[in-house]
């Protein structure tokens, strides 16, 4: 076969990189069977006891039966209420501190990466972290979970924003600082007006999260239709959990449709 | 009467070790219309940008008007500054608003407190912008977003706009390198007259060696951050253009591309 | 008397607002983002009136925040091995999870893509499964599957794994669908197959793509399994809301330090990586 040296394969890619892509794999591959035995998983135990799982499923589980009406619903609007107002007040705060986050608009340039920094900080602690430390000081309720979502979704949005206003509006400052104006007056005229849009299109993707999130905060304490859910569950009555599911689901899905056609609107 | 612009020994060194400018003299008398000229990274943005001051200088002084501008900050510099107009190549207007507010921008240096921030312009100065957006012959435009005209019209916005400070001075960073010749040619027209009619001193920076020839009243050239040529039109002659350039190819400009690569 | 000339001569073009001073705005303004302001402001408001938050309390209680956080960072290392085990196994989770949910989200986001096998109404059959699935919080998946599995990290694993899964199947079919037809036209010309056509254009486009929804979600799925923990199943999640529930706030601090400072790093990483795709193409 190696007889004829000129006839060896003819590499598709560089050798260098592909060397660098199947190390790369192999160190991934790695990782994943250490974490496999490290945790004991084995995924064909799954398969063994599927006959279980599909009776939990389809008897214990399906079909969902709807619980109160009414209370459902006020659970849900505590959710959704939970949510909007911590994304709003959120991203007003973030309105401004992105201001002085950003590099080229910030007219303190030393604050800029003490802004980014809280701000990643904050970020980089789950929101149920935060419910937790916030409901140990302030107690249970929803005022608590509302302000759990609002730290996430501030350092979310004034991330957001910084990468917005980088990308859009380095330019047209420039120029509003060359005409003379403040700081303000530059913020005014040239950063917002440019901004706006691709503001409330992260503005509309941190609503979406929220309102998981907010399922979430309120099941450890927050309260709405998180609370409800776990208490369904751990009383064991599947078939009002599986109703509470279902309904989270279409408040999601309704929340999604209408944010992404809203979305497009403002990107176009 | 006092010269305009005065550059005494002035230098700039970036943070990454590059030096734009090295101990350059200059001064600028009024009424001169000069282009700067030059190869890539010989300093032209850094020469024009540090006569407003959006580029600090590392060393030397920048007078405006008498008054050095170098030192000047906060409030000091924004009042200095709304006397220098300036031209961007990518025309940086703020493209969701319409052309008329884009040319009232030019304003926002002499408002004052909350009247300033929300931009409560008089009715005179909107007169006086659509006047001047008539003259620029974008009539039919005054309500439309910026984003919806054409590349030279939009730098005819930014001329307006420019023009709207009431400047002694029009700063121009390559105003028409992203534009077709044809757009390029009313462009450097439309500079010309509306800085004699106002009675501008205007400063360009230009690629094209034969515009700046055809439209200046002095032409600088600039090499690695020095001044290699100084002076009317008619003297650069094609000898100074190659020096300036360095057509002298091989060693010169592979060493000017490392150098600001 | 300038300006009166002017106004004489522009009368044509100058438009007025109500109150008689000359318009300045553009003429079609788009009046959607008004609109939807005051609708966000106006559900903003119901919100907060219709939760009725208890602000004098929670004001009242505020300085005691200041005061949790003392405690939290007097770190206390003496549970340090239990808090390192539990660390563990939650970036275990978190890494299998995501590796099984690129699998199956590959898998099925073949199907989903509407520009690979071309079979009618099949697409659009799995994105709207999918939807649904990724429309229940992963956390309710993981609740599920503690009561299915019974506890341990394989109720996790699943769990995220199942919400990972419909993640990838329809960012991945996003991606897959982003790759410009003229460039399957081209293979198809060849005359090659749908899945050689898939594993030589579409999957090679759209790879740099795919690290970022790959890293974005590994993000995401890490926060998740540190809060796993705090519903019942194990993990970091576990270590930090059972010490704060026992007052134990020195441990809980160590562990949430911890969590943070793992989330930076994948943060980081990910940036740098996508740094690089971008600076190569």
């Amino acid at each position: 076969m190696r007889s004829n040296p000129t006839m060896r394969k003819i590499p598709l890619y560089k050798e260098k990189e592909k060397q660098l892509y199947i190390r790369f794999f192999e160190i991934v591959l790695l990782i994943v069977i250490a974490c496999g035995i490290y945790t004991r998983f084995n995924p064909f135990e799954i398969f063994l006891n599927a006959e279980y799982f599909w009776s939990f499923i389809f008897e214990d589980f399906l079909p969902p039966s709807m619980p109160d009406f009414l209370s459902t619903m006020n659970s849900i609007a505590i959710t959704l209420a939970m949510a909007i107002s911590a994304t709003t007040v959120g991203g007003i705060m973030a309105l401004f501190v992105s201001l002085f986050g950003s590099e080229y608009i910030s007219p303190y340039k030393g604050i800029a990466k003490i802004v980014r920094g809280f701000a990643t900080f904050l970020r980089n602690i789950p929101t149920l972290v935060w419910a937790f430390i916030l409901f140990s000081s302030l107690g249970i309720g929803t005022g608590v979970g509302f302000i759990a979502l609002m730290i996430t979704s501030f350092a979310f949005l004034v991330r957001a924003f910084i990468e917005t206003m980088d990308e859009i509006s380095s330019d047209c400052v420039e120029s509003l600082e060359a005409v003379g104006a403040s700081f303000w007056q530059r913020v005014i005229h040239g950063i917002w007006p440019s901004c706006i849009h691709g503001y409330l299109s992260w503005f509309l993707y941190s609503l979406e999260v929220n309102i998981r999130a907010s399922t979430i905060v309120g099941m450890v304490g927050g309260g709405g239709i998180g609370m409800v859910l776990l208490s369904y569950i751990k009383s064991f009555k599947y078939h009002k959990a599986a109703g509470i599911i279902l309904a989270i689901a279409i408040i999601v899905i309704v929340v999604e449709l209408l944010t992404n056609s809203l979305r497009k609107k403002m990107v176009e | 009467m006092e010269a305009l612009v005065k550059f005494e020994h002035v230098s700039k060194c970036y943070p990454n070790g590059v030096r734009a400018l090295r101990c350059i003299d200059l001064t600028i008398e009024r009424g001169e219309f000069i282009s700067i000229i030059g190869p890539s990274g010989a300093g032209k943005s850094t020469f024009l940008r540090s006569i407003n001051c959006l580029n600090r200088i590392s060393e030397g002084k920048i007078y405006l008007d008498g008054e050095e501008i170098t030192q000047k900050k906060g409030k000091q510099l924004r009042l200095a500054r709304r006397k220098v107009g300036m031209i961007f190549q990518n025309y940086n207007l703020v493209y969701r608003l319409s052309v008329l507010q884009n040319v009232l921008h030019g304003k926002l240096g002499y408002k004052q407190g909350i009247k300033g921030l929300f931009g409560s312009y008089t009715e005179e100065e909107k007169l006086e912008a659509i006047a001047l957006i008539e003259e620029l012959g974008l009539k039919d435009y005054v309500y439309s977003r910026a984003d919806e005209l054409s590349g030279g019209q939009k730098q005819r916005v930014g001329i307006a706009r420019a023009i709207m400070q009431n400047p002694d001075l029009l700063l121009c960073d390559e105003p028409i390198a992203s534009l077709d010749p044809s757009s390029a040619m009313i462009t450097m027209e439309m500079l010309k007259d509306m800085t004699k009619k106002h009675n501008i001193t205007c400063i360009a920076n230009l690629h094209q060696v034969d515009i700046a020839k055809q439209y200046s009243t002095r032409i600088i050239g600039l090499k690695d951050g020095n001044v290699v040529f100084d002076g009317r039109p008619e003297e650069l002659t094609a000898e100074k253009i190659s020096e300036i350039y360095g057509t002298d190819l091989g060693s010169l400009t592979m060493e000017g591309e490392k150098k600001y690569a | 008397m300038d300006s009166l000339l002017n106004m004489n001569m522009e009368t044509e073009i100058i438009e007025k607002r109500k109150n008689g001073k000359i318009k300045i705005s553009c003429r079609q303004k788009d009046h959607s983002v008004r609109y939807f302001l005051i609708v966000i402001g106006v559900l903003t408001m119901i919100s907060f009136l219709f939760l009725d938050i208890e602000w004098g309390k929670l004001l009242a209680r505020l300085p005691e925040i200041p005061l949790i956080f003392m405690k939290l960072f007097t770190f206390q290392f003496d549970k340090m091995d239990q808090i390192i085990e539990a660390f563990f196994e939650t970036v275990s989770v978190a890494v299998l999870s995501t590796f099984l949910g690129i699998v199956l989200g590959l898998f099925f986001g073949i199907f989903a893509a509407n520009n690979i096998l071309h079979i009618k109404g099949l697409p659009t059959f799995v994105k709207a499964f999918f939807s649904f699935i990724r429309a229940i919080p992963t956390l309710v998946w993981v609740l599920l599957m503690l009561v299915c599995l019974g506890f341990g990290p394989a109720a996790g694993i699943v769990g995220l794994c199942i919400h990972t899964t419909a993640f990838f199947t329809r960012s991945f079919a996003q991606s897959f669908e982003d790759v410009s037809d003229e460039v399957i036209e081209a293979l198809e010309v060849t005359g090659a197959g749908k899945l050689q056509i898939f594993f030589h254009a579409i999957l090679s486009s759209s790879f740099s793509q795919m690290i970022a929804w790959i890293g974005m979600r590994f993000e995401i799925n890490f926060a998740e399994c540190a809060i796993l923990g705090m519903v019942g199943a194990g993990g970091v999640g576990f270590m930090i809301s059972n010490s704060i529930q026992s007052y134990d706030y020195g441990t809980a601090g160590v562990a949430i330090v911890l969590v943070f400072l793992f989330a930076y790093l994948i943060e980081r990483i990910f940036v740098a990586i996508k740094k690089t795709l971008a600076g190569k193409n």
